[in-house]
């Protein structure tokens, strides 16, 4: 009988202690940690961020910075992690983060707190700030856009900001034509369907360099476009895991290697630095 | 008696599945928090009533709908009257038009009238256009040219169903040719043009969704809107796909009430069905107009062949003589400027064509037909296999599943017991009344909050063909199995045959082959509507087509041509072969393929 009662009370026990570190230790971090593969989700339309090049592979700034975290959790976790790119568009981004589809989200996203609501967000890794594009030589501020059509892509926040600066400028009835991809934006602003363009600078670069000289940012910034790596909500382990390889590729400059490759001066999307990684000591 | 029992037990068990329905979702646990009020509600942090977002796409819609209508009537009756002209350019050209048209999805059509087509006008006009909310024309006038294409061929077949046999014989007793083209034409090519002419303008309207890829803000770019603002896709799509299925119920209650004008013999009308044909009254009205003028054409062209014939002409008048040459100079001219335009367009193609940048289709056409194929990452699907031959994929597995489906509710429909032909109608009806886009999103949607994982978005895709095409398929079958004379079951089941038996040896072996034409006709259209995955992100041809456009980004006429002559070939090569089996088996009925959306 009272062996009984300790060989219960120690499977209490086991239980009781076992339980909340379970709970604790996030699901994702362990379903990595035992299939040694990282979902990453990648958009597969934007230039230089993540796309297609010639060749049809899949390269860019988002798929470097996501290759080097999974390469990092895994020096953490001791064990050689295997990265499988998913591609996500606006549309897929959000709710394949929600419903386990892909364990991590490199993919333009903006941190904002109604997204915060849905998901996580890792420690801010990339800066950028929404700009306008147009035809050189035909705009020089903002106010000049007042009254003409604006192209934005649905589902992002870059619509919402446009409409809300045109508001500001006095606008009464903003124009600003949503389209499913920036392919289709860029076009539409090419064939002057639009005066301009509007979404986050870097994004803006990537295209005006297809056509060297032809067209020109107008203006400053005009909303903070700070970019975290999207996570499951409520998921610390995980997150901690992210956000330690983030600050350490930037302590051992491997981050700014990658940001050079695709940011610095000899590149078509050149992008000063300005700005510096949050860092926990 | 027998009717009202039959109707009560129809509606219980429509309102056992809207309670099993609503039970499910409010016992059920899946994780995730319904939250209706996000439509009528003012959202906080956005300060906006989203079910105003929705009425506004509504409005849209329907405006949309409205104009594309009017104009396809018009072009389509052009087209299909030219169709059966003897002056071969204007046969060739509306040929032409008529198969291109139909043989290539709407979605790269849209792309093409949106982004390709305006490079080839005149600086000003393309200025004029762009000031002038041209998302909203292209979005009409590609749909009013799409629609048009397929009443063109409802308006050829209507004409060319009646016999010249009638005429003549009108002619012999006496009617004068006012009297044989209102008594004998008109009547019959009404009842026979009017019933499908009602489903391509049900199919216009649920088309007009597609608008959204041009950045119009209809009725589905709404609900997506507020999905990206709100995360609750879930909610926004069942209130856009619960107006859609309203307007689809309108129109179809609208064309029943004209159908039921066009029966020969005894109408027992009830008070809903008269109230209907009071409404329907400014449709007829508009009917009798296009086909009088239909009528008219056709008499005259035959008329003056008739003419040519006879040696009357030498005892003409003076002055009627006057009239007949004023009218042979307007013809000769007429055919005349036709031929210059004929030229002048094809010149204008072949023109574009010679301007066009080869080499890009060169490098590019593996990338199109199986994208990265057999080198793609460890994520992804079919060693990343992609393009056309996805697109192909997609189209045969949804096939092949969805006939399973579709023969379940075909025949499920056709039973005498509400309790297996009410499901079978509330599914084939829901599905058919919505647009695919929404159907897309259901799945896209629904599936993680039901099994609580996300699948690969081709899966989701495929899932959403399967169950789409099956409602269409189960028509088919339907209608398959109804063309078998009742004789022939009532035989075997008086020779001692079960009713599985007598469907598996009697009739679904003849029903096959009756089926066989309008599947094919199915399959195409499952084919064009591949290229809705691009919607989320699946790689078929349209999704590879702007990723590579979206690299060189300065070729969109070579991209867009290149993909819509694949699209092409394949439909046009699929709908020969219906051509073929239609003809090798057709008994003498022939059954009209449901269309897709």
């Amino acid at each position: 009988m009272k062996r009984h009662l300790l060989r219960h009370s120690v499977v209490v026990l086991a239980v009781v202690l076992l339980v909340p570190a379970l709970c604790f230790a996030g699901p994702t971090y362990d379903k990595v940690q035992a299939e040694g593969v990282v979902q990453a989700g990648l958009m597969y339309n934007s230039i230089p961020a993540a796309y297609f090049n010639e060749s049809n592979e899949w390269v860019g700034f988002d798929v470097d910075i996501a290759t080097e975290v999974v390469k990092r959790i895994g020096q953490q976790m001791g064990k050689d992690l295997k990265m499988e790119k998913v591609k996500v568009n606006n549309k897929t981004r959000i709710s394949f983060l929600t419903s386990g589809r892909i364990d991590m989200s490199t993919a333009n996203m903006t941190h904002k707190r109604e997204r915060d609501k849905t998901i996580d967000f890792s420690i801010t890794y990339f800066f950028d700030g929404q700009k306008i594009l147009a035809k050189k030589g035909k705009y020089t501020s903002h106010k000049d856009f007042v009254g003409k059509k604006m192209a934005s892509m649905q589902g992002t926040t870059s619509e919402k900001n446009a409409i809300n600066l045109l508001k500001s400028l006095g606008d009464t009835n903003p124009n600003v034509i949503s389209f499913q991809d920036e392919p289709s934006c860029f076009l539409a602003l090419q064939q002057g369907k639009v005066a301009g363009w509007s979404t986050d600078s870097t994004i803006l670069l990537g295209y005006a360099a297809k056509e060297p000289g032809k067209y020109e940012l107008v203006g400053d910034f005009f909303s903070d476009e700070p970019y975290g790596i999207g996570l499951p909500e409520n998921d610390s382990d995980w997150r901690d895991a992210v956000n330690f390889a983030i600050q350490d590729m930037w302590n051992d400059g491997t981050y700014m290697n990658i940001y050079n490759k695709w940011y610095g001066p000899d590149t078509l999307y050149y992008f000063p630095m300005t700005e510096k990684i949050e860092m926990w000591p | 008696m027998n009717s009202w029992k039959y109707l009560l037990q129809q509606m219980a068990v429509v309102a056992a599945i809207v309670v099993a329905i609503v039970l499910f979702f409010t016992h059920v646990d899946f994780g995730y928090d319904f939250h209706w009020a996000v439509i009528w509600e003012m959202n906080p942090t956005y300060e906006e009533v989203f079910g105003i977002w929705l009425l506004r796409g509504l409005i849209l819609t329907l405006e949309i709908t409205l104009i594309s209508t009017i104009v396809s009537l018009i072009l389509g009756t052009l087209f299909g009257i030219a169709r059966l002209s003897q002056f071969k350019p204007l046969y060739y050209f509306s040929t032409a038009y008529v198969e291109f048209f139909r043989n290539t999805p709407l979605l790269v059509q849209l792309f093409f009238w949106y982004f390709a087509f305006p490079l080839g006008l005149p600086e000003t006009v393309r200025e004029f256009l762009y000031d002038h909310n041209f998302e909203l024309w292209a979005a009409t006038g590609g749909l009013s040219i799409y629609t048009s294409a397929f009443i063109a061929e409802v308006v050829r077949a209507g004409i060319q169903a009646i016999p010249r046999g009638h005429l003549e014989a009108a002619a012999s007793s006496g009617l004068s040719r006012i009297q044989a083209l209102r008594f004998v034409i008109l009547p019959q090519a009404f009842r026979i043009i009017i019933p499908p002419l009602g489903s391509e303008l049900l199919n216009n309207m649920k088309n007009s969704s597609l608008a959204m890829v041009i950045g119009v803000a209809d009725l589905c770019w709404q609900a997506q809107q507020i999905e990206s603002f709100t995360f609750r896709g879930f909610e926004a799509t069942t209130a856009a796909t619960v107006i859609y299925l309203s307007l689809s119920l309108i129109i179809s209650m609208l064309m029943n009430s004209v159908n039921h004008h066009l029966k020969i013999g005894k109408k027992d009308l009830n008070i809903v069905d008269k109230i209907l044909a009071l409404l329907v009254r400014p449709l007829f009205m508009l009917g009798a107009l296009i086909l009088r003028v239909i009528g008219a054409v056709t008499f005259f062209l035959g008329e003056r062949r008739r003419k040519a014939d006879q040696v009357e002409e030498l005892y003409l008048s003076s002055s009627a003589r006057w009239a007949e040459n004023l009218l042979r100079i307007l013809i000769v001219s007429g055919k005349g400027a036709f031929i210059l335009f004929f030229v002048a367009f094809l010149g204008v193609v072949g023109y574009g064509l010679w301007g066009f940048n080869w080499d890009v289709i060169f490098k590019n056409f593996q990338a199109l037909l199986i994208w990265t194929f057999p080198h793609g990452g460890g994520g992804e699907i079919f060693h990343g296999l992609g393009g056309l031959s996805l697109s192909v994929l997609l189209a045969l597995i949804s096939l092949t599943v969805s006939f399973i489906f579709g023969l379940l509710a075909g025949l499920g429909r056709l039973s005498r017991s509400p309790f297996i032909s009410t499901p079978s109608v509330l599914y084939i009806e829901l599905i058919r009344g919505n647009p695919l886009i929404m159907v897309i999103f259901w799945v896209y949607f629904f599936s993680p909050i039901l099994t609580g994982m996300q699948i690969d978005v081709f899966w989701s895709a495929l899932i959403a063909f399967t169950i789409f095409s099956g409602a269409y398929l189960a028509e088919i079958v339907r209608a398959g199995v109804s063309a078998i004379p009742s004789g022939q079951s009532e035989a075997a089941t008086a020779s001692g045959l079960s009713y599985f038996k007598t469907m598996r040896f009697i009739v679904l072996p003849q029903a096959l082959k009756i089926m066989i034409p309008a599947i094919v006709g199915q399959f195409i259209a499952l084919f064009k509507d591949t290229s809705l995955a691009y919607i989320i992100g699946v790689f078929e041809l349209t999704t590879v087509a702007q990723t590579v456009n979206n690299r060189l980004m300065i070729y969109p006429f070579e991209i867009y041509t290149t993909i819509a002559v694949l699209y092409f070939i394949c439909c046009y090569g699929m709908s020969d072969v219906a051509r073929r089996l239609e003809l090798k088996y057709s008994p003498d009925k022939q059954i009209e393929a449901p269309r897709m959306a």
